[in-house]
């Protein structure tokens, strides 16, 4: 009997792990995927290797890479990009961490206060979440992103269209800023030497980021730091580190045990006092298909918004309201190409370290890819291909032509301008929850694990609302390419890419279209609850998920605790310990 | 000689997928042998795996050359040459067919169905095949046919790449139906640029009539699931063209962990001159030199 089993080593699961263990909690955290212990002999700095979404070490797919992938049905363009193993998709996320906007919270009251996704708030107020996020971004810790080539120009355009600057990390107006992000600020040689195999480059004499440019290949870099100590705080270099080693940085602390390839199949549940109540998980281990079951005290359901109502449906767990898995929003991407006759240095330095936010329509960032995603991405549409067909869309706007996507000749040519001769602008949307938007159970055959997810998106469909943010930050995107300098603008117009996920386990104020209650304990089964995206209420406004969600896990592993272990809450008491502490390091080497 | 007409509907489908161009140059397999039995057959189908595969390879570089042009006989038809290295220099076919056939998680459950549907099916769909192109050209195809399905229904994993060429190749003689005879076996890669995004389009739309000929073979409850299923296959196949001809896949030594020589991506984009690194000098500072910020 553990006192809590973590399904999921992903942005959020480790973070209760984490706080738990630090409470002297034994706490067990199981991992679908593998752990890449030792980035140096498992992972490269080559895109096919690392992201081919079949085939790479950051994939989404059993332990075993000779294995294939899961297959997940999507009905429509569109693409999952999650990732399994120990940090789940934070191993190729670029670490941005700015803050939901306060409109999407309960009692917000400013002048703009209609201009959001009203219907669907956060059960509480920002101010509530607040003290959360500053753990949050101690413990990363999160730090004013710095400035390569390609910031330069996006500021150059965000300065050309007229934006301020934003210098607080809650966003009050329109604005353009260096993101917040969790990648540790050059030191030493990082980011001033160019170089292979260069002893400037290794640690210590390089600290926090050295601008390699591989941040969707993982993160291990400066080379030779120890885990706790690499760039960008993706899970596996943070909060994993952290909860493995709680007695070492924590007094009564007590290590929490991870094992990887193991899937959960099954959430189990008795009935207690009159109320249903989690009791327990059977995995099932990848390489030799064994299967086990723990009993726990408190079970916390972490394995992503495809996975987790996946994995709640498969439990047969209650679904009164026929909301779990519905309300997924994506924040709507889209894709802006800008083509300069200057260097961009799009491949160097962090991937996206600078960004523009729309209060009650989303935001926007520059993003800088290797040479084949960037032609993945160029080409990812749902408006045809341009000049031949618009598969019914095709929009026009400030960008050149129809939106679409290029072939042949164009698309060749774009990239033969020079890989750091352009600039992309991802377009990030503040989306409305929709019931519409949602996992089922295909009718596809069923894995090793039982029934596989179907993940419905009707991108054309979306809410008047949605359609008329993604189109205005579009068009910011595309003027601000111009006004950067670019010579030619292509918009894309992405169908759905699944990257920032949140709300299909959805909280909310209302039971009549929520899964979760205020505190992320699952609204029909006691002793469950959820700290992954899909517990968020809504798209946060459009700011990437991961610190909300993260503030939002911390809050849940307090109330855990509160709730279930009889302990107090800390938050408001106690200071973070950094995840690059000394005492982190030593215990890992 | 006379041809009973569902011989001709069937030697028109089995040439619009650019089976039976492919078979041609095996006699066994397009002789007339209407009374051939199944055992007889066995030895026959293993005849046709090889014939598919160089179909499917030849459908896939009409393919990854839309996205990737380059000095190649494939671009050239297309009406795009280009002087510098493309798709098939970076091996962009190798690299679908190992995808396709090694890794996509696709279900046979749905493939093999499809595949079945696309090889059962009457010409019915489209434009009118102009019989008198095929008449003159091929012998009866009761043989190919029947191995064929036999391999469609007894092959215990069927290439994907070969269903993906199947469709492709189908849509291609719906867009052109001159596509049917000329270079290449393909009837795909026969098409001009232009004409290859008209196929898309009939992918992507996705074509109605197209739908129904998949769907019908298809066993409930997967019979909706089609017209999904076309219009992500129709952006994968680009997308995962893109990314492999432009990536490092072609020279990937993976057990050296390292490349062999330049890719073709690189040395187009200019990506990385030097090969990899461990960091680069491109540390500006930070802008208005405010390195924190308050909540």
């Amino acid at each position: 009997m553990r006192d809590v089993i973590v399904i999921g080593a992903g942005g959020g699961g480790p973070v209760v792990a984490k706080e738990l263990a630090a409470r002297g909690l034994d706490v067990l955290i199981l991992e679908a995927g593998p752990r890449h212990a030792d980035p140096d002999r498992d992972w490269t700095h080559y895109e096919n290797d690392a992201n081919n979404p079949l085939t790479g070490f950051l994939r989404f797919g059993p332990a075993g890479r000779e294995a294939p992938a899961w297959y997940r049905e999507t009905p429509q363009n569109s693409f999952i990009w999650q990732l399994s193993g120990v940090g789940g998709t934070t191993q190729h996320y670029f670490g941005n961490c700015p803050r939901a906007y306060p409109g999407v919270f309960q009692g917000y009251d400013g002048a703009d206060r209609d201009a959001y996704d009203t219907d669907h708030l956060f059960p509480f107020g920002y101010e509530e979440l607040a003290p959360y996020f500053e753990w949050v971004e101690a413990t990363l810790p999160v730090q004013t992103a710095a400035m390569g080539t390609k910031e330069q120009v996006f500021f150059r355009g965000c300065e050309g269209i007229g934006l301020p600057v934003q210098t607080t990390k809650t966003t009050t107006e329109d604005s353009f800023r260096p993101q917040q992000n969790a990648i540790l600020q050059p030191g030493g040689f990082a980011g001033k030497v160019t170089g292979r195999d260069d002893p400037r480059l290794r640690y210590p004499q390089a600290t926090g980021c050295t601008f390699c440019g591989y941040c969707m290949q993982g993160c291990s870099k400066p080379a030779g730091a120890p885990r706790n100590l690499a760039a960008k705080r993706s899970t596996d270099n943070s909060y994993v580190p952290m909860a493995l080693t709680a007695p070492s940085w924590a007094a009564g602390g007590r290590a929490a045990e991870l094992i990887a390839d193991a899937v959960v199949t099954r959430i189990h549940t008795t009935e207690r006092g009159g109320e249903t109540v989690a009791d327990g998980v059977t995995w099932r281990v990848g390489a030799t298909g064994e299967t086990h079951r723990e009993d726990a005290r408190v079970v916390v359901l972490a394995a992503g918004c495809t996975e987790s109502p996946r994995l709640w449906l498969n439990s047969r767990l209650p679904n009164p309201n026929d909301w779990v898995g519905r309300g997924y929003t994506d924040h709507f991407f889209d894709w802006v190409i800008g083509l300069f006759d200057e260097d961009t240095g799009s491949t160097r330095g962090a991937a996206s370290a600078a960004r523009a936010e729309f209060p009650g329509r989303g935001g926007m960032e520059n993003v800088g890819l290797t040479p084949g995603l960037q032609q993945f991405a160029a080409v990812f549409s749902d408006s045809g291909i341009r000049g031949h067909y618009a598969n019914g869309r095709g929009q026009e706007g400030p960008w050149d032509g129809a939106a679409g996507r290029m072939i042949g000749p164009e698309l060749k040519d774009a990239l033969m301008n020079g890989v750091d001769r352009l600039l992309n602008i991802l377009v990030i949307t503040d989306d409305d929850v929709e019931a519409q938007n949602r996992v089922t159970l295909s009718a596809l055959p069923a894995d090793e694990h039982g029934p596989v997810p179907k993940v419905a998106f009707h991108q054309r469909k979306r809410s008047a609302r949605t359609l008329r943010n993604r189109e205005f930050v579009s068009a910011r995107a595309a003027e601000t390419l111009r006004a950067a300098g670019a010579r030619k603008v292509v918009r894309v117009d992405w169908p759905p890419l699944l990257l920032h996920v949140q709300s299909s386990m959805r909280m909310g104020a209302s039971d009549a279209d929520s899964v979760l209650d205020a505190n992320a304990e699952a609204r029909w089964v006691k002793r469950l609850f959820i700290a992954d995206n899909s517990a968020l209420a809504n798209s946060l406004g459009g700011p990437n998920p991961t610190l909300t969600s993260q503030a939002l896990a911390t809050r849940t592993a307090e109330k855990i605790f509160q709730t279930y272990f009889g302990g107090d809450p800390w938050v408001h008491a106690e200071a973070p310990v950094v995840s690059t502490d000394a005492r982190v390091t030593a215990a890992l080497t | 000689m006379s041809v009973p007409s569902r011989d001709l509907g069937r030697r028109a489908f089995l040439a619009r997928m650019g089976v039976l161009g492919a078979a041609a140059a095996v006699p066994a397999l397009v002789a007339p042998s209407a009374t051939a039995t199944p055992s007889a057959l066995s030895p026959l189908v293993g005849l046709l795996r090889p014939v598919l595969a160089e179909l499917s390879r030849d459908t896939l570089r009409g393919l990854v050359v839309m996205v990737c042009p380059g000095p190649d006989a494939y671009s050239r038809a297309q009406g795009t040459p280009r002087a510098e290295a493309g798709a098939l220099e970076a091996r962009g076919d190798d690299f679908m067919i190992a995808a396709l056939d090694g890794f996509v998680p696709f279900p046979d459950q749905l493939a093999t169905p499809l595949a079945a549907a696309l090889a059962t099916a009457v010409d019915d769909i489209g434009l009118p095949l102009p019989t008198g192109l095929l008449a003159p050209l091929f012998p009866p195809v009761w043989t190919l046919d029947r191995v064929l399905l036999e391999l469609l229904e007894n092959d215990e994993a069927l290439p994907l790449s070969l269903v993906v060429a199947l469709l492709l190749n189908v849509v291609a003689t719906q867009v052109n139906p001159l596509a049917l005879t000329g270079p290449f076996l393909a009837p795909f890669a026969r098409l001009s640029l232009e004409q290859k995004c008209r196929a898309f389009e009939l992918l992507e739309g996705p074509d109605a009539e197209l739908v129904a000929l998949l769907d019908a073979g298809l066993p409930e409850p997967l019979r909706s699931s089609i017209s999904g299923l076309l219009t992500f296959l129709a952006g994968a196949l680009l997308e995962f063209s893109a990314f492999g001809s432009y990536n490092e896949w072609g020279v990937y030594d993976a057990s050296a962990r390292t490349v062999t020589e330049r890719p073709v991506g690189w040395q187009l984009s200019g990506y990385q001159p030097d090969g990899v690194v461990d960091g680069w000098a491109d540390f500006i500072g930070y802008y208005q030199d405010r390195t924190e910020v308050q909540a």
